[in-house]
């Protein structure tokens, strides 16, 4: 419940952070905090032009996709307090019914008959099939070195927050297991990024519709449809952000848990900015082999998890 | 046993009155004859369902011994599978087949046909005498394949017709030596001789004679090569009950052997895991690559396969390291997903068999914009691959829950390459989800969404009540399902508990906690309905009351867009194909233009993509056969007086064999 909540208010400011983080890194002021909600808002007030090849999935297309969030937003926890639901096993849903949604966007953009948004489509769902793999590996991981399997299990028992406590031993394994707290913490970055479309991916500023991915299959979307796009994106990088802040909350305090998830959320939004700022975003060719070292990456975690674990010597 | 003489019965009976009932009513009569069967089978699976497992001895003949006939939980299970498949089979077939009400003898000999496959299926679940389950086993196989070639004056089906009974038959090979090996070592035809014999004797051979036998019949790879032949050559509804059903019974002839094996179940386990791995991404990565709307449904049958394969190499793993929770996901998923599987597969089918029923063509590249001219098809097909793809809220994600659920277990196992299998198997079946995700969306997006990309969309409409009919009720199912799977889960793991009876160690205790994670994923399910409904309806509320217009779909600048700039299925999986073209091979028909070539005549580019294990594998191999065998043909050589000699040494040499007591 708190963490549907925090989500929801950091989702609020994250776009604005990151555009304002990549305008102070070119050296502009850059538009308030508040503008890309501002611009959301606007459009959701907005009437729409729809072609006239679509049908009535381009119009639901939108709505399953903010949906489908909304859905895999339930099952996030905040620490050591569960989501609305939790079970044994629910970040194979997480997983699903984003994969839901992301179906629902890629026959949407289909819907217009259009060549460039076709493009952007079949791109997308081939990144996001490479994308898949480092996740599930990544939850797997976890869950053999926690011996459970549901999101709220897995991170009220890492307990990495609590070897700072005072009098608290470091040992081999707490140090592990930090590095596979910073690992992790990589593979979702990067798989927000490229489930976000966002560099080094995708660029969302690009001006050329060949280059684009996410962009160019909403091209024909436009009023309420497009602001629930554009919020949906905000709200799946907070959830990825809330992902991240997880792994470090365990039993804290509510009011430091707090403060704790938004710093999180914040430097998530600022090093996105930054990692957009100072990268290019990779040649279309290259970005299989980068999402799928992805996978490698959460393999290296899966492999020090046998270490730890002590099952591979 | 009344089922299987009433079986008999209305077989006979059908024989008798549909070649002299007018057209119409002979579909109307395999619609009842199909239904009475399924009713008569469905009373004694019940019953085994709830406990009370059926048993019979028929008195047989000096060769065969007793016939026994068993109804199981097992049989029970598929026996389900089969009748619901079965009806909905013919209920669309008697739509489909209304197009070819010119051919009546035809139609007769289908219908008949039709009949015989769905009784020898049920035949074949209950019969437990090698020799008769042979038997049937082989009516089957034969049924199907003369229902496949109906189009026979095709060359093409024909050939495909053929290639199928071809590999059949490499099958009943395989299942013949087994069971010959079973008899000479214990002198019983009976089932109950094979679990013995597991039991006493531990052989790998013998169990991996079995599974290739009936590995072919559901198609692990590279045993696969008959689906994508013969499921576009057959009918629709005869590809629909094919694919759901009888791919199906290869899976209940492994099951029933996995669970008569005693030993090596831990390697066995690996070996179908890593198999069943590799066959499903193998089944999807060429169903991403296939623009045929019936051979890419039948690779993705090839994907389910390899998915219902890891179910079952993660139970043999568990009873190899005697891990109950392995078990019952492993199997249970196994069981779980053959059902969700023939549900939304021969939706798939049902539907592609309506596109090409009004658009008389199977290329996806000359479709597009069927939504508007077809929109309950549409729905039907959306429905069955987002089932296919694996999403939430319906069945399929069940069964695959339940796997992944099993893998999360497994890797907390001591032995370290079923950890490693199990980790690959994540990741696995994660990556299948993923490619799944991009053949789908390409097959809805050209067949139904965008504009029509030739005239063959022109004279398209809406199919007929009775074709739509049985696609409502598998929407029902599936959706009832993917909201209330506790209640198949629970009937799944009955099945496993009268199964593995044998096996003391198995404490299904843990199962209690396993049915509510399940219920759990069923209510998530529904609340992720709910969600979606209500937005859906705040949207349209919302929406409604702002200024909307109509225009064209925005061309990036350029005005003069058609309808073949559109992205095709060949341009949207293209990308793929290309990263892994070591794999999906590309072939190209095109003659170059000549430098003196100064009018360059009309020409034609033509591309496929190759089945790999085919064209690599099997092909070599049968081209080889080939030849060796031409060594032999001055045998089979045309003349009736050499046969008959042929037939008088065959007896001359049983008599002197009989003489001198060699047999």
């Amino acid at each position: 419940m708190i963490s549907f909540l925090l989500i929801f208010i950091s989702s609020l400011f994250f776009m604005g952070i990151l555009i304002r983080t990549k305008s102070l890194a070119s050296g502009r002021k850059g538009p308030g905090i508040m503008q890309p909600m501002r611009d959301i808002i606007r459009l959701l007030r907005k009437g729409a032009v729809y072609s006239r090849t679509t049908s009535y999935i381009f119009q639901i297309a939108p709505t399953v996709y903010f949906a489908s969030v909304l859905a895999a937003l339930l099952v996030v926890p905040f620490g050591s307090r569960s989501g609305f639901i939790s079970f044994n096993g629910d970040f194979v849903f997480f997983a699903y019914v984003l994969a839901m949604g992301k179906f629902f966007s890629i026959i949407g953009a289909l819907d217009t008959g259009s060549s460039f948004e076709g493009m952007g489509a079949s791109r997308e769902a081939l990144f996001s099939m490479f994308a898949e793999p480092a996740f599930f590996i990544l939850m797997g991981s976890f869950s053999l070195l926690t011996g459970f399997t549901s999101f709220h299990d897995i991170f009220s028992s890492l307990h990495l927050a609590s070897h700072f406590a005072p009098g608290a031993e470091l040992t081999r394994e707490t140090y592990l297991s930090y590095v596979l707290a910073v690992l992790a913490t990589f593979v979702l970055v990067m798989i927000a990024m490229t489930e976000n479309s966002r560099m080094p991916v995708d660029d969302p500023n690009t001006h050329l519709e060949l280059t684009m991915i996410h962009e160019v299959m909403i091209l024909d979307n436009s009023g309420f449809d497009l602001g629930l796009i554009l919020y949906t994106t905000s709200l799946k990088f907070a959830m990825y952000g809330a992902l991240i802040a997880n792994f470090f909350l365990d039993g804290m305090a509510l009011p430091f848990g707090i403060m704790l998830f938004f710093v999180v959320q914040f430097l998530f939004a600022v090093s996105a900015g930054l990692i957009e700022s100072f990268m290019a975003r990779f040649r279309m060719g290259h970005n299989p082999q980068f999402i799928f070292i992805l996978s490698s990456v959460s393999l290296l975690i899966f492999f020090a998890v046998l270490l730890l674990t002590g099952k591979f010597v | 046993m009344p089922f299987i003489y009433f079986s008999f019965v209305v077989l006979a009976v059908s024989v008798v009155t549909i070649p002299f009932v007018n057209p119409k009513l002979k579909s109307i009569a395999a619609v009842i004859a199909v239904i009475s069967n399924a009713a008569a089978s469905l009373i004694p699976a019940w019953n085994a369902l709830g406990g009370l497992p059926t048993e019979i001895l028929l008195q047989g003949s000096p060769i065969t011994g007793l016939i026994a006939i068993r109804i199981d939980s097992l049989s029970a299970w598929f026996i389900l599978i089969i009748n619901f498949t079965s009806i909905t089979g013919v209920l669309f077939g008697s739509g489909y087949m209304k197009s070819y009400a010119d051919r009546k003898s035809n139609l007769s000999l289908h219908w008949i046909l039709f009949i015989t496959f769905h009784a020898s299926m049920l035949w074949v679940c209950v019969l437990q005498n090698s020799l008769i389950f042979l038997t049937a086993w082989e009516v089957m196989s034969i049924s199907s394949m003369l229902l496949v070639i109906f189009e026979h004056q095709n060359t093409n089906t024909l050939k495909a017709g053929i290639n199928y009974l071809v590999q059949m038959h490499i099958s009943v090979a395989f299942l013949t030596i087994g069971f010959i090996w079973i008899y000479f070592s214990t002198s019983s035809f009976d089932f109950k001789a094979v679990q013995e014999y597991f039991l006493h004797n531990p052989s790998i051979w013998l169990f991996i004679l079995f599974f290739i036998g009936f590995a072919v019949k559901s198609g692990f790879v590279p045993l696969h090569t008959w689906l994508p032949e013969a499921h576009p050559a057959a009918p629709s509804h005869v590809s629909g009950v094919m694919s759901g059903v009888i791919v199906k019974l290869g899976i209940y002839g492994i099951l029933r052997m996995v669970f008569y094996l005693a030993h090596d179940q831990l390697l066995l386990g690996e070996i179908i895991l890593s198999l069943s791995i590799a066959t499903g991404l193998y089944g999807i990565l060429n169903a991403a690559m296939r623009f045929d709307i019936k051979k890419m449904p039948a690779y993705s049958t090839v994907e389910n396969i390899g998915i219902v394969g890891i179910g079952i190499g993660m139970g043999l793993i568990g009873s190899g390291i005697e891990n109950s929770v392995l078990i019952i996901f492993g199997y249970g998923g196994a069981l779980l997903h053959s059902l969700n599987h023939s549900l939304f597969k021969s939706m798939l089918f049902y539907s592609s068999g309506s596109v090409y029923q009004q658009t008389h063509t199977r290329d996806m590249e000359k479709l597009g914009g069927l939504i508007h001219k077809m929109p309950h098809t549409a729905v039907f097909y959306l429905i069955a691959i987002l089932t296919a793809v694996g999403l939430p809220p319906f069945n399929a994600f069940v069964s695959e829950f339940i796997l992944y659920s099993g893998f999360l277990e497994g890797i907390k196992s001591v032995d370290t390459t079923a950890v490693f299998l199990m980790i690959s198997g994540i990741a696995g079946l994660a990556l299948i989800g993923g490619i799944a995700v991009l053949t789908f969306t390409k097959a809805f997006g050209v067949i139904f969404l965008g504009s029509p990309r030739s005239e063959h969309t022109e004279h398209a409409h809406e199919v007929s009540f009775v074709m739509r009919l049985p696609q409502y009720l598998i929407i029902a199912v599936i959706v009832f399902i993917g909201i209330f799977p506790q209640f198949f889960y629970d009937k799944a793991i009955s099945v496993l508990i009268s199964s593995t009876a044998t096996k003391d160690f198995v404490d299904f205790s843990v199962a209690d906690s396993v049915i509510e994670t399940i219920t759990m994923v069923g209510r998530f399910s529904m609340i992720f309905i709910i969600v979606s409904a209500v937005l859906i309806f705040i949207r349209f509320k919302l929406v409604k009351q702002k200024p909307s217009s109509i225009a064209e779909t925005w061309g990036c600048g350029y005005t003069a867009a058609n309808t073949r700039m559109q992205y095709t299925g060949k341009s949207f999986s293209k990308t793929l194909g290309k990263l892994l073209n070591f794999l999906l091979k590309e072939e190209k028909k095109y003659i170059e233009i000549r430098a003196d070539e100064l009018h360059p005549s009309k020409r034609t580019h033509d591309s496929v993509y190759l089945d790999f294990a085919e064209s690599r594998f099997v092909n070599p191999a049968v081209k080889r056969l080939n030849h060796f065998l031409n060594y032999f043909q001055f045998i089979q050589n045309g003349k009736t007086q050499q046969y008959v000699l042929y037939g008088i040494f065959f007896i001359v040499l049983i008599f002197l064999g009989t003489i001198f007591n060699l047999f």
